[in-house]
């Protein structure tokens, strides 16, 4: 093996990350930038920023894996894996027991289920509508002049939800700015933007069969409104914490630390 | 002594592509030209249509789907839907019906030249309800006559077909003879459909051999995306000495291909049965996802539409030629029920020893794409076969999008390496 560290870098469509793991698995360190219009600088500038943030040198990386709508713009990659393995891979990495994940990106949103070796067995995605995804939420927020880590605190302080109409993310925007103009509390009709976007999301669930233990993994999952809503609408707990949102780069960094084994197996065959 | 035979290339043994694209090109030239040589032409939808009967009487056939498809594939869709939707079609309305209706609008233009009005709309009605309010603007539009045959749907979930709706199309036809005789001035001769009806059968038949190559490890031809191109004769020109020799080509390429080991991919890594209308306007594209894995069709259904003709559900029969026409007709495709279409792709699986199904849905056409959701539900979860549906349309081009097909192409093929391997 020629390095000690594996890297994984999920270029998204709203933000690039990067993880950076150790031989056995442990995260090293994370970065994580806007992905903007010029997505090979994004992706260059999040990969260098997460190694000078570890203090490793480029020659000590092992294997880069791309992943995400950039993937093959990760031109320092050493293969890509598209994110909807990834997101298996590093759901099952960081939570062993998983079994459903439902990834919420920028503007997808997946649900996958895995086997017990953190292998996708089925998945299903929403198609051609930002209902349902993170965008979803960014609209809303902009419409009422909030910022994204605030909507979610802000909507778990709700009494009386509003039923916010599921179907389309741009007239979502234009329906909260209504709801507030009708003197609806601003906390109601946020809590009424999660559960449309939820609801949208279980059903995605349903079509590849819930099975416990649930990974709630990409950039909404740091959402404690979403994560409250999510719960609440499948009637159990689902998996989070700080590292949930890098679970596509965490899974494409496992993936290289899978490939540069085999590798260096094939290698040191005579 | 004979010569060993040198090594031929995919590319020295791709020549009926090429072949069906010539004959593509003379009968859109003789649309072109109808109009100057007296030619009367009759619309006519690809499912479910006596073919035969309409060449006896030297009608030229117009396939609204077939131009609307082809017009699409050359990039041509943007301006006749557009042209279409102002004239107050919704965007969700069918995008064949949009494009055969703007291009017989007064300035259209295409991709495939001038595409002639009709003289006679035949109106097969199989399948698709569309089918009748599209004629119905055409014949507003035009002013001619709407020939109408009712054909049954297939009731019965094992595909068997009662005496009486045999009778009841046979009937139609019988009645409709006179008809296009007064539409074509001409006298029906008997033994002129016989033979048109033998030549058809002639053709189908090796069209079925061509189709089951499809069994061989390696199949030496995409069974799905070849095949689009494969069926064009079948669909247009069936009935005449040169479909015939088409196929009869064909089979002996798709042989040579076996025997000197070439295919449409460098190898053969995944077999895949494909259901749905494909993607025309980025036909290439599509293909390339699923190429680029080195996946081959092994069976599909689409290429199917002209008539199941590897079910054996009809055979043509030139002593009994109306009969065996209705019998044709009421096995059209999207006449089938879904329980059937649906075991008939779980027998393609198991036929054709395929890893994997597709299903390409279609935004504008419900007809064929209504139930896709089901069928990947049953053949995935109750039969346990790898299925992945995607969503595009077939025309037009605003309801592909290349990112997240690929997206979704890439993952199932990850996954089909992991059940593959567990195997």
């Amino acid at each position: 093996m020629t390095g000690a560290y594996f890297a994984g870098v999920d270029a998204g469509s709203t933000y690039t990350k990067a993880v950076l793991l150790d031989s056995d698995s442990k995260p090293v360190t994370t970065a994580i930038d806007m992905t903007g219009i010029n997505i090979v600088s994004a992706i260059d500038k999040v990969y260098h920023a997460m190694l000078a943030k570890a203090g490793v040198n480029e020659r000590e990386v092992g294997y880069v894996v791309g992943t995400g709508y950039g993937r093959y713009k990760v031109t320092f990659g050493n293969s890509q894996v598209t994110e909807i393995s990834c997101h298996a891979k590093g759901a099952y990495t960081l939570f062993p027991k998983t079994r459903t994940v439902l990834d919420m990106g920028g503007q997808d949103t997946k649900a996958i289920r895995i086997n017990g070796r953190g292998e996708v067995v089925d998945f299903s995605m929403n198609d051609k509508c930002a209902a349902g995804t993170g965008r979803f939420i960014e609209g809303s927020a902009r419409a009422l002049g909030l910022t994204l880590a605030e909507v979610g605190d802000i909507s778990m302080r709700s009494t009386k939800p509003i039923k916010i109409s599921a179907t389309c993310a741009v007239f979502a925007e234009m329906e909260t700015q209504e709801q507030l103009a009708w003197g609806n509390k601003l906390e109601d009709i946020l809590y009424g933007v999660h559960v449309s976007i939820a609801s949208r999301s279980i059903g995605l669930l349903r079509r590849v069969g819930i099975e416990q233990e649930v990974t709630f993994t990409g950039g909404v999952s740091l959402n404690r409104g979403m994560v409250k809503c999510v719960e609440e609408q499948l009637g159990s707990k689902v998996n989070t914490n700080p590292m949930t949102m890098f679970c596509g780069a965490m899974g494409a960094a496992e993936f290289a630390r899978e490939k540069a084994m085999v590798a260096a197996r094939e290698v040191a065959r005579p | 002594m004979p010569q060993p035979a040198a090594k031929l290339t995919f590319k020295d043994l791709d020549r009926a592509k090429y072949m069906q694209g010539g004959m593509i090109k003379e009968y859109f030239d003789s649309l072109t030209n109808s109009r100057a040589n007296g030619t009367k032409v009759a619309y006519a939808f690809v499912m479910a249509n006596p073919i035969e009967l309409l060449k006896s009487f030297d009608f030229l056939p117009l396939y609204p789907e077939i131009t609307s498809l082809n017009i699409s594939y050359r990039g041509g869709a943007p301006p006749l839907i557009t042209l279409a939707e102002e004239a107050g079609y919704s965007t969700d309305a069918c995008g064949y019906v949009k494009m055969g209706v703007a291009a017989t609008m007064p300035g259209a233009s295409t991709t495939i030249g001038n595409v002639p009005g009709p003289d006679l709309l035949l109106l097969s009605y199989s399948g698709c309800q569309i089918y009748i309010h599209w004629w119905e603007q055409f014949h507003y539009q035009a002013g001619v006559p709407i020939v109408l045959l009712d054909i049954p749907y297939v009731r019965d979930f094992e595909g068997r077909v009662p005496r009486h709706d045999i009778r009841y199309v046979t009937g139609q036809l019988e009645e409709v003879i006179a008809r296009l005789e007064k539409a074509s001035g001409k006298r029906f001769d008997e033994n002129r459909l016989k033979e048109t009806v033998r030549l058809s059968a002639e053709a189908w038949d090796l069209w079925r051999q061509c189709l089951e190559m499809g069994k061989l490890r390696p199949t030496p031809f995409d069974a799905y995306f070849e095949s689009i191109y494969y069926m064009a004769p079948i669909t247009f020109a069936r009935g005449s000495q040169k479909c015939v020799d088409f196929y009869r080509f064909l089979l002996e390429e798709l042989k040579s291909r076996a025997e000197h080991g070439v295919g449409p991919t460098a190898e053969e890594r995944y077999r895949l049965v494909f259901e749905g209308v494909p993607n025309y306007p980025f036909f290439k594209k599509f293909w390339g996802l699923f190429a680029q894995h080195n996946a081959r069709s092994v069976a599909s259904t689409y290429p199917k539409v002209a008539g199941l003709v590897d079910t054996g559900a009809f055979r043509l029969n030139p002593d009994k030629p109306l009969e065996s026409l209705a019998e044709y007709m009421i096995h059209a495709y999207c006449n089938w029920n879904m329980p059937l279409r649906t075991n008939l792709i779980e027998k393609y699986v198991r036929d054709y020893k395929a890893d994997a199904v597709i299903l390409h849905s279609i935004k504008s056409c419900r007809s064929f794409s209504m139930g896709e959701g089901d069928m990947r539900e049953y053949l995935a979860v109750e039969k346990g076969i790898p299925t992945l549906l995607v969503e595009s349309d077939h025309v037009d081009p605003r309801y592909y999008s290349e990112a997240q097909m690929k997206n979704r192409v890439d993952a199932f093929f990850e996954t089909l390496d992991l059940r593959m391997g567990a195997k």
